[in-house]
């Protein structure tokens, strides 16, 4: 059960009750979230195909990792194109690497453009990292040095991602265990200075900026306060591990407390905006994957006029 | 929002070295193995002080090593998903010291670990050493794996109608082999050992309480094959099988797929049989029959 101080945290604040007033659930809720009609999703994941390919349960849109499905033929196209009967699909990447010191590599861009053909995807989000030099993976999402160069390379890959794609861009804030000497910024200010040179939208993980705050120590709501609302087209929520002297970003529990309350706080800023809850190690059932995600529906406005 | 005033690289170490120096310098020392003791090495200490700074818990060698160990324990976790059968062979300790030798010599050169392993038998055939004295089915078993990985997801291309075969005449026709399909030549039957490999595991996750350490003791093996073994390694209904075949078969298939027309492939297959053509002729159409059912025939790239 999501704890009632929650709720009453978030219908205490000014701005969320402002739009939940006048918000319509038909119009976007800004230039970089024309997404309001989605709601609460979850990501599609191999141990759920069957149950969701069999019961066919009722969800209000999937999240692909990109990747899995950008391969040319056998099972995962297959089960794509069965999924894409019955429900909307948005596309999640985690290799392109926008903060590359290196352009985006072309032939994973023809892939991932062919992908969204199939899919329709609305929208395309990839990660605020690095991750590859000289053609070498670490298969990770690392974090940026918040430094003026990074800036201009991350924001450049972005934009030809988005021109070569023709497909709105998200950008999705990474947990992070490490910091630079480098960095000239803060991670909020780098986040929005990216994204305002991009002319992005925002992935506001609020999971990532709770494990983040506790790594380096900062207040998490100044994070999320700090970010440009009207470029936030798409929120993760996710479980994380504390370890003695760190938290790390597992995605394999219930989302907690703190993670609940975050949300609430971005919510009442950005209105609503599609949610979805990333569980990706130790997956349960699919109804308890499902359930955990439909409690964001307490803190989304409208949501029972929606699902009424 | 407000808006930062932009202001110039600080002189602080690492800020002027700018981001191309400072990526290749992190990922150089995340891409160093683990020790022994699954720590971090040593010598990445310099590079972590330059670049990270240390907080209240952690010393910048410790935040970098977070990184390395997420590193070493997402491609070995990924790659022993692939080559089980190798883990199986070689037992955990050998297998764990072949997987870092060689990530640590190939790496990842792709946005997807699926191609994790596609230097690996290449590998294998230059490092005999590390699988000793089991070279030759190390070989073949990873000859399988990574057959059993590109039968998963390459492309399936368009199957050749029956009626084509009736109307074109054997010496003209020419038919492609479908891209999932991997044709091999074993000393082992490894097909075999995939097999008892399978059983091995469902028996152990069958025991709940032991599955774990069940699954972690599994090694199995084959004897050497006293002839070839032929295998094709394909997909049908989006799951994977092997598919043995006859010396003849296996070498009709590599003509087709080689661009020969069917005649001449035929020829090429039968060419030392001393069978009679009647009993080739028989033995080819029921090969023929069996394969168009599965959907093997496509139109060959060159045409």
């Amino acid at each position: 059960m999501v704890n009632c101080s929650i709720r009453r945290s978030a219908i205490r604040h000014s701005k969320f009750r402002i739009q939940h007033s006048t918000f319509s659930p038909t119009l976007p809720a800004n230039r970089f979230n024309s997404f309001t009609a989605y709601g609460v999703g979850i990501g599609l994941r191999i141990p759920h195909y069957d149950h969701i390919l069999g019961k066919k349960p009722a969800v209000d849109w999937f999240e692909i990792i990109s990747e899995n499905y950008m391969v040319d033929g056998g099972r995962p196209l297959a089960v794509l194109d069965q999924i894409l009967e019955q429900y909307r699909v948005v596309q999640h990447g985690v290799s392109m690497y926008f903060g590359n010191a290196a352009r985006p590599n072309r032939e994973h861009l023809k892939k991932l453009k062919a992908l969204t053909k199939r899919t329709q995807t609305p929208w395309l989000s990839d990660h605020l990292c690095w991750g590859s030099v000289d053609g070498r993976f670490t298969h990770d999402l690392l974090p940026m040095p918040y430094t003026w160069e990074a800036v201009e390379w991350t924001a450049r890959n972005i934009r030809e991602v988005q021109d070569f794609t023709g497909i709105p861009v998200a950008v999705e804030n990474v947990s992070s265990y490490a910091a630079f000497h480098a960095s000239e910024m803060t991670e909020w200010e780098f986040l929005n200075e990216v994204v305002e040179r991009a002319d992005c939208g925002i992935l506001l993980d609020v999971n990532n900026i709770y494990v983040s705050s506790k790594n380096h120590t900062f207040d998490p709501y100044v994070y999320i306060d700090a970010v440009s609302a009207q470029r936030v087209a798409q929120i993760h929520i996710a479980g994380h591990t504390k370890f003695k002297k760190y938290l790390l970003d597992t995605h394999d529990h219930p989302v907690l407390d703190p993670v609940w309350k975050m949300y609430a706080h971005a919510i009442a800023r950005t209105g609503r905006t599609a949610t979805l809850l990333e569980w990706d190690d130790h997956i349960p059932s699919f109804g308890e994957v499902h359930a955990e995600a439909l409690k964001a529906n307490n803190f989304l406005p409208h949501a029972k006029a929606l699902a009424a | 929002m407000q808006k930062l005033s932009r202001r110039k690289s600080s002189s602080r170490p690492g800020a002027a070295s700018g981001l191309a120096e400072l990526q290749r310098a992190i990922t150089g020392a995340l891409m160093k193995p683990l020790t022994a003791d699954e720590e971090m090495q040593p010598s990445n200490t310099a590079v972590a002080e330059r670049f990270i700074k240390p907080n209240d818990r952690l010393t910048a060698f410790e935040r970098l090593q977070i990184y390395s160990q997420q590193y070493w324990w997402r491609l070995l976790g990924a790659f022993g998903e692939d080559f089980s059968g190798l883990r199986a062979v070689l037992g955990e300790k050998k297998f764990d010291r072949l997987a870092t030798a060689y990530l640590e010599e190939h790496g990842s050169a792709s946005w997807t670990l699926r191609n994790l392993g596609s230097q690996l038998t290449a590998f294998l055939e230059k490092n005999p050493k590390l699988t000793h004295p089991r070279t030759a089915l190390a070989l073949d078993v990873a000859r399988v794996e990574w057959a059993r990985v590109l039968a998963f997801d390459e492309p399936a291309r368009k199957v050749v109608a029956p009626e084509k075969f009736a109307r074109t005449p054997a010496d003209r026709l020419r038919l492609g082999l479908q891209p999932y399909i991997v044709l091999l030549q074993l000393s082992h039957p490894v097909d075999e050992l995939m097999r008892r490999l399978k059983h091995t595991e469902f028996s152990a996750v069958s025991n709940a309480v032991a599955a774990a350490e069940n699954r972690k003791r599994a090694r199995v093996t084959v004897r050497r094959s006293g002839q070839p073994v032929f295998l094709a390694v394909h997909r049908l209904e989006n799951s994977v099988y092997f598919k043995r075949h006859d010396r003849e078969a296996h070498t009709l298939l590599l003509a087709l797929r080689g661009g020969a027309t069917i005649e001449a492939a035929c020829e090429t297959a039968f060419a030392d049989s001393k069978e009679s053509p009647e009993k080739c002729a028989a033995k080819i159409r029921e090969w023929f029959s069996r394969w168009a059912e599965f959907g093997w025939f496509c139109v060959p790239l060159r045409q």
